[in-house]
């Protein structure tokens, strides 16, 4: 077992006792009000933890994760709306629509590095938007379609979303502790040298992509049957800029950042909401302040804070030896 | 006559995209990084000309010049603040710098657009026209009077930017410091400030931009997003690091979105520029004119 292995194992078991937290709130917490936004922030995570698998791990810095979103919302919701489709039939719809066209957009964008991945991605996002605003005899438009809610207990609610995250992350980390795992890290890191070593790029970049992609579709798609409606703002680009606030703000490529960085997003945004204040502007500014000093994020500060009380100085090093040498 | 109007007015909205792309292709010329927050610089132009203009009541060339200077104090501060670490040493992000560049302009751009939302309003403001002819008819074709004057003017501005760019000294330096920053530097040139005058420059001509547009488009919050999206069509278009690829590129996109809008869909109208923009990095990634624009 390597060094990468053991960080991710720590990181993994940190959410474990997070997420188990996250299970006990309906126990003391009663009002639908709170739970609901408990259930946003389990999104936000998700996609959060999505977009972390292809920037963080994969090193492909799409603007489109939201979009994604929209194409699992507005695949349930369509299904929903013209043919009356139960959430049981509309998910799974919404899954395998955004994860093919995530398989299509990851294979198109294969060749493209940095800026121009970037750029298309992002023209890749507002055309999905227009044409959810425009393609009114389909989308209904800006107006939204309205969608049946997947179980009127909001606690159930909250169980299903919980257990969609809890399953995306168990599977994140045994992907991560695989050879697909080491794979995709490894093109992060250097796709020139990762080919060179007989890697197939083209293949695993568009992996990435593809379950990227279907996760944000999944969460979008249990999002729209919480919420009720399908709309064009789920994939504006301020919910692409709380997505990335959420991975760097927690700590990109980790396995805890992400996810504890959707709660702290939403969670942050309605306490703004109370002093009238945009939480957007409060956002952007934490992601400019930690991607320009503290580019670990909150779980690197928390993980350095702990070594200096903890870790007696010497220690670090000795460590990193003993984990190299297993 | 339907045709040559669309072409002119096409050819209208084109000077004011090329006046937003030919700032972000010099940006991205020096530090082949994409700049994410330069619809803010129109945004803020199109604000100072708004507020100084219709609220202050001073007179036109007054607002039309200090939307320029606080476009360009605004990208030079940027500039000195977050973007000087990308050429200095400048520890994990030296082997990331495109991802740095991604995220922390990204950031910058939600962070411009929402504190104007915060602090101005959600709300549309209103700026004066540039003259008080509603519109100009030569034989068939009708243009608005702000846009003809507007245009003409933007247009006097661009070739003095790219007389600015191809011909002065400073202009000469930019395009040393673009081919190669450490060659320029050992040549005596002093590269910071080059990059301090290469935002400087994009950040007025964007705001310049913005403050013309105001009595079409009205100040907003997030008014410069579309346009900024859009510089970034007509730079890839044009090709990556060429200004006179930025002026073409633009007008072109002017002309297909005008012919776009009337023959296709005119609620598409905004959707055109970013298939081109996919198909063109797809394509023909070097653009019409620039530098090959990804790596295989």
């Amino acid at each position: 077992m390597n060094a990468s292995h053991l960080r991710t194992r720590r990181e993994f078991l940190v959410s474990l006792v997070f997420l188990a937290a996250v299970a006990a709130v309906p126990l003391f917490v009663t009002s639908g009000y709170l739970l609901g936004i408990v259930i946003v922030a389990m999104y936000y995570a998700l996609l959060a933890i999505a977009w972390n698998l292809l920037a963080g791990y994969t090193g492909q810095f799409s603007l489109a994760p939201t979009a994604f979103a929209m194409i699992g919302a507005y695949g349930t919701g369509m299904a929903s709306y013209h043919f009356g489709l139960p959430p049981a039939v509309g998910v799974p719809i919404a899954i395998l629509v955004s994860a093919v066209i995530g398989m299509g957009l990851g294979r198109i964008v294969v060749p493209l590095r940095g800026p121009y991945l970037a750029l298309t991605t992002i023209a890749f996002a507002e055309i999905v938007r227009h044409v959810a605003r425009n393609a009114h005899e389909y989308t209904r438009g800006d107006f939204g379609m309205s969608v049946p809610l997947i179980s009127s207990d909001r606690v159930m609610a909250f169980y299903l979303m919980l257990a969609l995250l809890v399953a995306v992350q168990v599977g994140l980390y045994f992907l991560l502790r695989s050879h697909a795992g080491l794979y995709l890290q490894a093109i992060r890191d250097d796709e020139t040298a990762a080919a060179g070593r007989g890697i197939n790029v083209i293949f695993w970049k568009t992996v990435a992509f593809t379950v990227s992609g279907a996760i944000c579709g999944f969460a979008g798609a249990m999002y729209v049957h919480f919420s009720g409606l399908a709309s064009p703002d789920i994939g504006h680009i301020f919910e692409t800029g709380l997505v990335l606030a959420s991975v760097v703000i927690g700590g990109i490529g980790t396995m805890i950042g992400p996810l504890v960085g959707g709660f702290i997003v939403q969670f942050a945004a309605e306490g703004f909401r109370e002093f009238g204040l945009r939480h957007m502007l409060v956002f952007a500014a934490m992601v400019i302040l930690f991607v320009r000093f503290f580019r670990q994020g909150l779980w690197g500060l928390v993980k350095n804070a702990w070594d200096r009380l903890f870790g007696q100085g010497a220690a670090r090093p000795a460590r990193q030896v003993k984990e190299a040498g297993e | 006559m339907m045709t040559l109007e669309l072409i002119l007015q096409g050819l209208v909205m084109g000077v004011f995209y090329a006046m937003m792309g030919i700032g972000l292709t010099l940006i991205f010329g020096i530090l082949k990084v994409v700049y994410f927050a330069h619809g803010e610089s129109f945004m803020v132009g199109a604000y100072t000309y708004a507020l100084i203009a219709a609220l202050l009541g001073l007179p036109l060339p007054i607002a039309l010049a200090s939307a320029v200077v606080v476009g360009a104090l605004l990208a030079v501060i940027v500039e000195r603040l977050l973007i000087r670490p990308l050429y200095e040493k400048f520890g994990d992000w030296q082997q990331m710098r495109d991802e740095y560049a991604i995220i922390v302009t990204f950031g910058l751009s939600l962070f411009l657009i929402n504190a104007a939302n915060q602090f101005l309003g959600p709300y549309p403001y209103h700026g004066p026209a540039l003259t008080d002819i509603a519109r100009f008819q030569f034989g068939d074709i009708i243009i608005g009077g702000h846009r003809l004057v507007a245009g003409l003017l933007g247009l006097l501005i661009l070739g003095g930017a790219l007389w600015f760019i191809q011909r002065s000294f400073w202009g000469k330096q930019i395009r040393a410091v673009a081919q190669n920053r450490f060659g320029a530097s050992i040549a005596g040139i002093d590269t910071r400030r080059v990059s301090a005058l290469v935002f400087m420059l994009s950040g007025g001509l964007a705001a310049l931009s913005g403050a013309l547009l105001v009595p079409l488009f009205h100040a907003q919050p997030d008014v410069g997003m579309v346009p900024a999206l859009k510089s970034f069509v007509i730079v890839v278009l044009g090709g990556m690091g060429s200004p006179i690829g930025a002026i073409i590129g633009g007008l072109i996109l002017g002309v297909l979105e005008s012919f776009g809008a009337f023959y296709v869909s005119y609620a598409y109208r905004d959707t055109f520029a970013f298939v081109i923009l996919i198909a063109v990095l797809l394509l023909r990634p070097q653009g019409l004119f620039g530098e090959r624009a990804r790596e295989v």
